[in-house]
């Protein structure tokens, strides 16, 4: 609440200090429309009022009008800042009072200077007065009668707010109170299960059980180190590059006209010390293998930046690839950099070298002043620019849209700007990219830096084109500063060199570590302002892009260790919310609360790793064959994970829980209590009846649901009752047979390996048990 | 638990603003309302040219100015009230126009003339699928339409690829194999086979504690995500049972087709009641290099499917309940660029057939350069001077009234907000 009262206190003061200072300014500007203002400026009512619409203001002016429409142009930086409307930007526009209170003035400036009998602002905005962008606002659109009733509002002598609905008594609390947050124990579960796909250790429960959630920090740290974490990070970043997904033989990426000789060199691979009849099938593995290894470089050279805490600008300035044995004999460096490696043998084994400037088949050596491949990180490999093809008429310009999303956030066909006619423009302009404004728009940022891209072909090999590069697009470059020419040769470095000191760089870099560890991406501003909930969904945009920014900044002052931006998100509210105090019945206050938490479908891939990690093996059917099923990508045609479950996915979850407790549970039961897993308490001779074995079976249903769901419920509460009552049921259910088979099934028993006796049918009762809990939510998400 | 407590429930824990569609499908499933028939029609099914067709190789012809290279005007070809491109020579397999008009023709409604606005693929999928050019969240039609009618239906929204939004209203099934739906269908039984895994008795108390379960949570204080995900979990695994039903509709052997996998697994769960619509998807229509070769192979690949489906549908006896929508992202250039291919362009088709939809009729015409003549929103005709430029949210609002979804409140969610001057009268009559 604090922040609430001094932000209304401030609006008090600013609007008093608006007032006083703009009432003569209005006299000037309006004559004796503004005069009536002036009388009761300095009674607490008018504080009040003003103070009233200083807030409408900011919801319903700036919100859905002036931050929406008029700022693209009226801003210091665009079309119209030699205008006598000049708006403020600002990064946290709920909270920049000084920003608020600029553009406040600015829209009552032109609110109330009349041409014509009426308001500038009113005539301007439907492109009246020649106004420069002609008609922003329809007259019958919500935008305009939001500005129609601000001007009667300014226009008002007694300056009351008009209420059109347009207030609302919904008055916003701090943004995350009455949120519960995970306690650091549950939240050390949710950290090493979805980063390094293990359970917690004792020694970290402890160390959070006293330092709490300070203790996570360091936990983190140290969970940043292990394998497991790499391969999770490699995963999530192939969700956003989608590098892996290559149609082709992965050595394809190597160019016929520069790796002709040594990309095949497992071909002439000696296998002579193998029997004739393995050869064949040895060569093919070879084949497959150096082809995974191939592919799998882009990622390592993330998992080797992060890893080694080099700055993550790296993404795109490293002058360096990561090779293999494998793939540095495909480039043919292998014997350059082979005493590098710990085990030559390893086709997995990854560290950095450079390519020499490539040799083509004529013998025509790249232009390189250093003699190197000018290597700028993702921006120059062949995978990337393999994933993202170009043709004769995409000239680069896929390239250039990925590059901006994915190094500055910026999404340039999500919101594609409609044309009035794109046929008619494209018959009418000899090159419209350049000549019709409905298409320079775009263009005029996005063909430079397609241009960047020039010295590489349609399939991503480097190649330059015959005839140069195309003289119809906008020159080679980056955000208004053309390629220098003596820079060509290295112009993805010279590209990459601008992209990291772009302020979108650290951010875009933030909300990709969001996307990994939330698994969606960061939220868009709202649409919609007819909405009712526009103000809450606005203000849950703004609060998410406040922490964005809080991280990136965290980010930067790191020199970019990635590290940091996990860390960082990991300890805000937007991760640890866990619930809430009391039920948020509110409309305004469910918008705002509608992202929070993390609350993902975990993974085909991370579901393997959870039932690694609990039941000490994987179950192996989420990598093969439900793994598309169940909502995973192939990198090429799915390249979106499924959010939510649909029917198929419920059916696969079935199976899952089926089959896992079929596979766990008898096997459980017929290790020696000491070697259990799972029911280390208890033997399957005690069914429900006395007190002494009611407790011993509720005790094992806490520890089941610890051990499984990650909560350690009260032996009374009545989610453990319910479990209880299962357990106990199905025993009676079975009781109440003629008879029963007194073993567990051929299935779930051991097969050939052995039998688990059941003569109580305890152990098919706690296979029940188990089957339920691997379908509760707790452990289907995150 | 009554149909009345579950609601009074539901509104209490505030289910019913943060999860309308999983509040109903959680409903439906709890209250058994899938009859043992499923969902009874009618079916949807979407078929996209994914990259960018050649609609002068189809369904409007151009014989002039160079626009096709492969025939002249006075080899175009006339079937019914529908002119077509004459491609029967220039194909080595799939399906022809003519025979495939010659077949359908009588059926199909075609629309020329319809404005993208824009001519890049992300958008152009996104508004012809949605009938929303500048929003992320819309649904797209099949989505909108399998939630209204059954989104408690297992597979309500099956998609093969193309733009597959769903404005969060129901889930996206994916299914790519046939062999995986027999494994889902018997998803209680080891390895989809006869064997259960669990007693019956033991199955069923397996069942009512996760209902009681999700019927306690109801009153707890959860997150707004929390909630929305307890639902759709539960109608997930809830509805998923309805999946035996597809068990007798699965072919015995695999079609090579990529067309036709897709309609075996698409009908086999349309003739169960477990799908209300689908998208059908083939790629490579993207012809910037060599357009009439690769338009000459796909063109034909795309009739053959929609013929197969057709002819399968007929089979299981669902064919006069099966809408199809034939569409895809975009057209191609009017001229040919230095790659014998094709570019963007923005002027498209879209043709339909089904119940309801009345066949060998064309509206909307382009003009010798591959421009749009405006028509007339209430006749439909040509009308230079009056008339307005279709565009995806005339045909979305049509679509919408079509399947009686216009007034649901999932499309109220998502206004197409088409002018009352511009709503195109009898397009399906």
């Amino acid at each position: 609440m604090c922040d609430r009262i001094q932000r209304h206190e401030l609006l008090a003061l600013l609007n008093l200090n608006f007032i006083l200072l703009s009432s003569a300014f209005f006299v000037a500007a309006v004559g004796k429309t503004a005069v009536g203002q002036t009388n009761s400026s300095s009674s607490s009512a008018t504080i009040a009022r003003h103070f009233g619409n200083a807030d409408l203001f900011e919801a319903e002016v700036w919100a859905k009008v002036g931050e929406r429409t008029c700022l693209r142009c009226h801003n210091r930086q665009s079309e119209a800042k030699e205008s006598k409307f000049v708006l403020e930007k600002s990064d946290d526009s709920l909270n920049d009072l000084a920003m608020l209170a600029h553009n406040h003035a600015a829209f009552r400036t032109m609110a109330t200077i009349v041409t014509s009998d009426q308001s500038v602002l009113l005539q301007k905005v439907v492109g009246g007065l020649d106004h420069g962008g002609g008609q922003v606002l329809q007259p019958d659109s919500t935008g305009f009668k939001i500005l129609e009733r601000f001007v009667l509002r300014t226009m008002s002598p007694t300056g009351e707010p008009i209420h059109e609905g347009e207030t609302d008594a919904y008055r916003p609390a701090a943004f995350f109170d009455g949120v519960t947050m995970l306690p650091p124990s549950r939240l050390l579960r949710r950290v090493t299960l979805s980063l390094a796909g293990r359970l917690p250790s004792t020694e970290e429960l402890k160390a959070v059980e006293q330092g709490g959630l300070f203790a996570i920090d360091s936990i983190l740290d140290s969970i940043m180190r292990e394998d497991a974490f790499y391969t999770r990070l490699k995963e999530g970043f192939n969700d956003i590059f989608l590098t892996v997904g290559i149609e082709d033989n992965a050595e394809t990426l190597l160019s016929y006209d520069h790796f002709e000789k040594t990309r095949l060199w497992y071909q002439t691979h000696d296998f002579s010390h193998l029997p004739e009849a393995e050869r064949e099938q040895a060569g093919w593995k070879l084949a497959e293998v150096y082809r995974d290894a191939l592919l799998r470089e882009p990622l390592e050279l993330i998992a080797y930046i992060v890893r080694n805490e080099r700055p993550f600008s790296e993404l795109a300035t490293a002058d360096y690839i990561m090779v293999s044995p494998y793939t540095a004999r495909g480039y043919g460096i292998y014997d350059e950099v082979k005493d590098q490696f710990k085990n030559s043998d390893d086709p997995f084994e990854y560290i950095p070298a450079r390519l020499h400037a490539l040799k083509g088949r004529d013998g025509k050596v790249q232009e390189s002043s250093t003699g190197w491949y000018p290597h700028a990180g993702f921006l120059s490999t062949f995978h990337y620019l393999r994933r993202y093809p170009s043709t004769e008429t995409n000239r680069n310009r896929l390239r250039a849209r990925m590059f901006y999303q994915h190094f500055l956030g910026i999404d340039i066909m999500q919101l594609a700007p409609r044309s009035t006619d794109a046929s008619a423009v494209a018959a009418k302009f000899a090159i419209p990219t350049m000549q019709a404004a409905d298409c320079v728009v775009c263009h005029t940022t996005i063909d430079p830096v397609a241009g960047v891209f020039q010295d590489f072909n349609f399939q991503g090999e480097l190649g330059p084109r015959d005839d140069g590069w195309y003289k119809d697009m906008f020159p080679s470059g980056f955000e208004g500063e053309d390629l220098p020419e003596g820079e060509r040769w290295r112009a993805t470095q010279w590209l990459a060199e601008r992209t990291v000191k772009d302020v979108r760089f650290p951010l875009a870099m933030v909300e990709h570590v969001y996307f990994i560890l939330l698994g969606r991406k960061v939220l868009q501003p709202p649409e919609d302002i007819d909405d009712p909930t526009f103000g809450s969904k606005r203000r849950a945009y703004l609060e998410q892009r406040k922490m964005i920014k809080t991280v990136a900044a965290r980010l930067t002052a790191s020199s970019f260790n990635l590290k940091e931006a996990f860390k960082a998100i990991v300890a805000t509210e937007f991760y640890r919310a866990d619930g809430v105090a009391s039920a948020t019945e509110h409309p305004q206050r469910q918008a705002e609360l509608d992202d929070i938490g993390v609350v993902r479908l975990i993974t085909p891939e991370q579901m393997e790793r959870k039932l690694n990690a609990i039941f000490g093996k994987r179950w192996g059917r989420f990598q093969e064959e439900y793994k598309i099923l169940y909502g995973g990508i192939d990198s090429i045609t799915v390249t979106e994970r499924n959010a939510e479950p649909s029917g198929a996915m419920g059916a696969i979850q079935r199976i899952m829980a089926n089959d896992v407790a079929c596979l766990n549970v008898g096997p459980d039961f017929h290790r020696p209590a000491g070697e259990r897993k799972l029911f280390s308490g208890i033997e399957s001779s005690v069914v429900p009846g006395d007190e002494q074995s009611n407790q011993n079976i509720r005790e094992t249903i806490v520890r089941l649901q610890e051990k499984l769901l990650g909560y350690k419920l009260p032996l009374d509460h009545p989610e453990v009752d319910r479990v209880f009552q299962l357990f106990s049921g199905i025993i009676r259910d079975a009781k109440a047979l003629p008879n029963f088979e007194p073993r567990e099934t051929y299935f779930c028993g051991g097969r050939e390996d052995f039998h688990v006796e059941d003569p109580h049918y305890t152990v098919r009762a706690w296979r029940g048990v188990v089957t339920y809990i691997l379908r509760q939510h707790e452990f289907l998400y995150e | 638990m009554s149909r009345r407590t579950f609601l009074k429930r539901c509104s209490l824990a505030g289910l019913g603003f943060a999860a309308p569609i999983y509040w109903q499908s959680v409903l439906r499933a709890t209250e058994k309302t899938i009859e043992a028939a499923g969902y009874p029609g009618p079916y949807y099914a979407v078929f996209n040219a994914s990259g960018g067709w050649d609609t002068t190789y189809l369904m409007d012809p151009k014989g002039v100015d160079g626009i096709n290279r492969l025939y002249q005007q006075s080899d175009i070809l006339t079937v019914g009230n529908h002119r077509i491109a004459p491609i029967a020579k220039h194909i080595a397999s799939g399906m022809s126009n003519e025979d495939f008009f010659a077949k359908y023709g009588s059926e199909l409604r075609v629309l020329n003339g319809l404005d993208l606005s824009v001519n890049n693929h992300t958008p152009c999928a996104r508004y012809m699928a949605t009938g929303k050019l500048d929003s992320l969240a819309y649904p797209t039609f099949p989505a909108l339409v399998a939630a209204c009618h059954g989104a408690e239906a297992p597979l309500a929204f099956l998609t093969f690829g193309n733009y597959s939004a769903t404005g969060n209203l129901v889930p996206m099934s994916r299914v790519p194999y046939l062999q995986s739906l027999k494994l889902l269908a018997r998803a209680d039984s080891v390895e989809g086979g006869d064997n259960p895994y669990q007693d019956a008795f033991v199955s069923d108390r397996i069942e009512r504690a996760l209902e009681q379960q999700f019927e306690a949570r109801v009153s707890d204080t959860r997150l707004p995500r929390v909630e929305r995900s307890q639902s759709m979990l539960y109608a997930a695994q809830a509805n998923s049972k309805a999946l035996e039903r597809v068990v007798p509709f699965i072919p015995k052997e695999l079609a090579k087709e990529r067309l036709s996998q897709q309609n075996d697994i698409a009908l086999a769960a349309f003739k169960a009641g477990v799908c209300i619509s689908a998208n059908l998807s083939i790629g490579q229509f993207d012809s910037h290099n060599n357009n009439d070769i690769d338009q000459m192979k796909l063109i034909p690949e795309l009739l053959a499917g929609i013929d197969d489906l057709l002819r399968k549908a007929e089979q299981l006896q669902i064919r006069d309940k099966l809408v199809v929508v034939i569409q895809s992202e975009m057209g191609r250039t009017p001229n040919y660029n230095d790659g014998n291919g094709k570019d963007h362009w923005s002027i498209n088709s879209i043709m339909f057939l089904g119940p309801g939809i009345t066949g060998n009729r064309v509206i909307g015409a382009t003009d010798e350069k591959q421009q749009l003549i405006p028509v007339s929103a209430a006749t439909l005709a040509i009308d230079n001077d009056g008339g307005i430029r279709m565009r995806p949210e005339h045909i979305h609002h049509a679509l919408r009234e079509f399947a009686n979804v216009q007034d649901h409140a999932f499309s109220q969610q998502f206004p197409l907000e088409v002018p009352a001057n511009e709503k195109l009268e009898n397009v399906w009559s």
